[in-house]
């Protein structure tokens, strides 16, 4: 199974959301980095095809996504940044509708239904209306209706927004499971849950794709571009003014700065090993 | 078949759907029929008229009663009627004058001898008897001359013709309603006239005027709630997809629909059964207007207002799904799909005839009344009586807005 972008564009009026994309994926864990307004959203929808492109294809296995329509969706499983429910609907009921949405026979929708609940730690709480549910709960029952039709595509949109960290955890688990001969493409903000289950991350800035890679192989463009440097509080302060930081630790009277430049930034600085997020906020900073 | 399932169940978990159904079945059952049946317009007066007893159970019998000794409208029943009319109206007089008051008993007999029907009749068919002078005084029966109340049936028929000349219906047109107007059976069977008068005059012919907005409210929500929910996205990514779920929301709009009009329409009939039994139902309608030319009887005209309402119902359910499909704002579609309906309404009697016919063709505009007039449509040359017309193209106009329907909603959840 191949997933390929093929120029990939979409245009609002004068703004260009997504610029010429073109990649190839095939089954892992892909991670979509960006900041906000990198046209993450907007390269999903149409791989989801609901967002009709300006210009540019999708191809799945040679064919036209939108030609293949009802085949290219019952394979597709899409959680989307803003996920709607029905408010007076139960956990449970809400799935069935969505297994019905999706072609699930009845039977098969009930067992399936309660599987998911299960394993997004909501079985207890399948038969409480979703408009009770708290944030992370609500984006659980997206997570399982993304899940239902057991997808060769999953496409999620900041799945993990909402979690706390050891929901965060739990789900990377059972995106890690799930992935094995399936394409998983993910967009969060947080880097972290990227590094520990993507295969391979894509990073878009202003539209373009600008890099792709495993995580070893980006942080490579990063390396000796991660300094770090012990000064005064007040010379922190100036520091962060002039040059990219990207993390700050007191260290008894000092401040460790991390700072990401091409070149030494003083001669105490030290160079240490780069990370996703230093690449990430290195490329954020438009220096790459 | 599952996603329709699904569909009707989410439409009726919605606390605006119960809320709705609520509101109206006891608006046109409890309120509209109960109430009405058994106080607001059948129970019988209260000692200086201040306001109605709840007794209209009783009070309904003692009208039928009161009829049923006529049997059948020839001259003499009806100058037997204007007798004992006359009869109850001096016994007032006698109460009057020796008690100083009316007795209530007499108040209650005189009411309950259908007055206001036969009094209808007498103005339609002997205008040359009424008195300019009693105006105002008196009702018709108590001073008209009894013995000339003969020949009734040709005065129907004049007051027919008269009836369409000054209505401007000539030529073609008046020899088509003559037509219809021959397949009048007569002598009329005569019963208690009032209750099936409110009843087809106006309870069951405004039925869609009260539950348009009922539809209204439900159905707005249908296609144009999913943005509100803000669904799109995942509907779109099914494999079923927008088709299969707007095909299914218009068969829960559609099965709605006949589940609120069934549940008020049982309601009213179980409650027109206990209230007025069976009784006159095979009398015709000129009974109540005496120059309708619909050959029909009670019964009929009943079934024709219920089917009316019904496919009006249907067809203005199509409107609101259109409007819902085509707005992302619920709103909006609700504050459209009264519009459509309300508004033709409200300037229906402000409108040149033309406009006012081509207003009575909107789902739940026009009126089942209509078999009691002699409204005609004048289509390709052929001259078509409203009723047979106004039944139908309510429908069609629902039928032919659910294709744009999901066609609207498909580009719109498009983008």
């Amino acid at each position: 199974m191949e997933l390929s972008v093929d120029r990939l564009t979409k245009q609002y009026g004068k703004k260009i959301a997504v610029d010429c994309v073109s990649t190839v994926l095939k089954p892992g864990v892909y991670g979509l980095l960006g900041e906000n307004g990198a046209g993450k959203t907007t390269l999903m929808r149409m791989l989801c095809a609901i967002l009709e492109a300006t210009a540019g294809e999708v191809f799945l296995d040679g064919k036209e996504i939108c030609a293949l329509g009802a085949d290219y969706r019952d394979l597709l499983g899409y959680l989307p940044q803003d996920f709607g429910y029905y408010p007076n609907y139960t956990a449970k009921e809400f799935l069935l509708y969505m297994a019905a949405l999706k072609g699930i026979p009845r039977e098969e929708a009930g067992r399936r239904t309660d599987e998911l609940l299960e394993v997004v730690s909501l079985d207890e709480a399948a038969s409480k209306k979703v408009k009770t549910f708290s944030g992370g709960m609500k984006q659980r029952v997206g997570i399982a209706q993304a899940l239902l039709n057991q997808p060769k595509i999953l496409i999620l949109d900041e799945p993990t927004a909402g979690l706390d960290p050891k929901e965060r955890v739990r789900f990377r688990n059972l995106i890690s499971d799930y992935a094995a001969g399936r394409i998983v493409i993910l967009s969060t903000h947080i880097v972290s849950d990227i590094e520990a289950i993507a295969d391979e991350v894509l990073l878009m800035r202003k539209g373009k794709l600008v890099s792709q890679g495993t995580v070893p192989e980006l942080t490579k463009e990063a390396e000796g571009k991660v300094w770090e440097l012990a000064v005064s509080p007040k010379e922190a302060k100036v520091w962060q003014e002039k040059a990219a930081v990207a993390n700050l630790r007191h260290e008894g009277e000092q401040v460790v700065l991390r700072i990401l430049a091409d070149d030494k930034p003083a001669e105490e600085a030290v160079p240490c090993e780069a990370t996703l997020e230093d690449l990430y906020l290195y490329s954020m900073q438009g220096k790459k | 078949m599952e996603l329709f399932r699904l569909e009707h169940k989410k439409l009726w978990r919605k606390n605006s759907t119960r809320i709705c159904v609520l509101l109206c079945v006891f608006y046109c059952v409890v309120f509209g029929s109960f109430l009405v049946f058994q106080w607001i317009t059948y129970g019988s007066t209260k000692e200086n008229y201040s306001g109605n007893n709840f007794d209209g159970y009783e009070n309904i019998r003692n009208c039928q009663a009161y009829v049923r000794k006529y049997g059948v409208l020839t001259d003499e029943s009806l100058q037997e009627w204007v007798r004992d009319c006359k009869r109850l109206f001096a016994q007032l007089d006698e109460e009057r004058k020796t008690q100083g008051a009316e007795n209530q008993e007499t108040v209650h007999k005189v009411e309950n001898s259908d007055l206001h029907t036969v009094n209808a009749w007498l103005r339609t068919l002997y205008p040359d008897l009424e008195r300019a002078d009693m105006l105002g005084v008196s009702v018709m029966s108590n001073y008209v001359e009894t013995e000339k109340l003969t020949g009734i049936y040709e005065r129907r028929e004049k007051a027919v013709d008269t009836f369409f000349e000054i209505n401007n219906q000539t030529g073609a047109e008046r020899d088509y309603l003559l037509r219809i107007n021959e397949k009048v059976k007569t002598p009329f069977s005569w019963g208690w006239t009032e209750g099936w008068s409110n009843l087809l005059g106006s309870a069951i012919s405004e039925l869609g005027f009260s539950l348009a907005i009922f539809f209204a409210v439900v159905l707005s929500a249908l296609f144009a709630g999913e943005w509100h929910d803000n669904t799109s996205a995942l509907l779109l990514t099914t494999k079923n997809g927008w088709k299969k779920l707007a095909t299914a929301k218009i068969l829960t709009g559609v099965a709605f629909t006949l589940e609120l009009f069934a549940m008020v329409a049982a309601g009213m009939i179980v409650l027109q059964l206990v209230y007025f039994g069976t009784e006159g139902w095979d009398m015709p309608i000129q009974m109540i207007k005496m120059i309708a030319i619909a050959p029909m009887n009670m019964l009929q005209a009943e079934i024709y207002e219920y089917a009316f309402a019904l496919l009006g119902a249907l067809g203005y359910a199509g409107v609101v799904m259109l409007f819902s499909a085509l707005c992302k704002n619920h709103v909006l579609a609700l504050l459209l799909s009264l519009a459509v309906t309300y508004g033709p309404m409200a300037f229906h009697e402000r409108v040149p005839m033309w406009l006012e016919k081509a207003f009575d063709l909107l789902p739940l505009v026009g009126s089942g009344a209509d078999v009691f007039r002699t409204n005609t449509y004048h289509i390709f040359g052929h001259y078509i009586w409203s009723p047979y017309l106004i039944i139908w193209v309510p429908l069609l106009i629902g039928v032919l807005c659910l294709r744009p329907a999901v066609k609207g909603w498909a580009r719109r959840m498009r983008g």
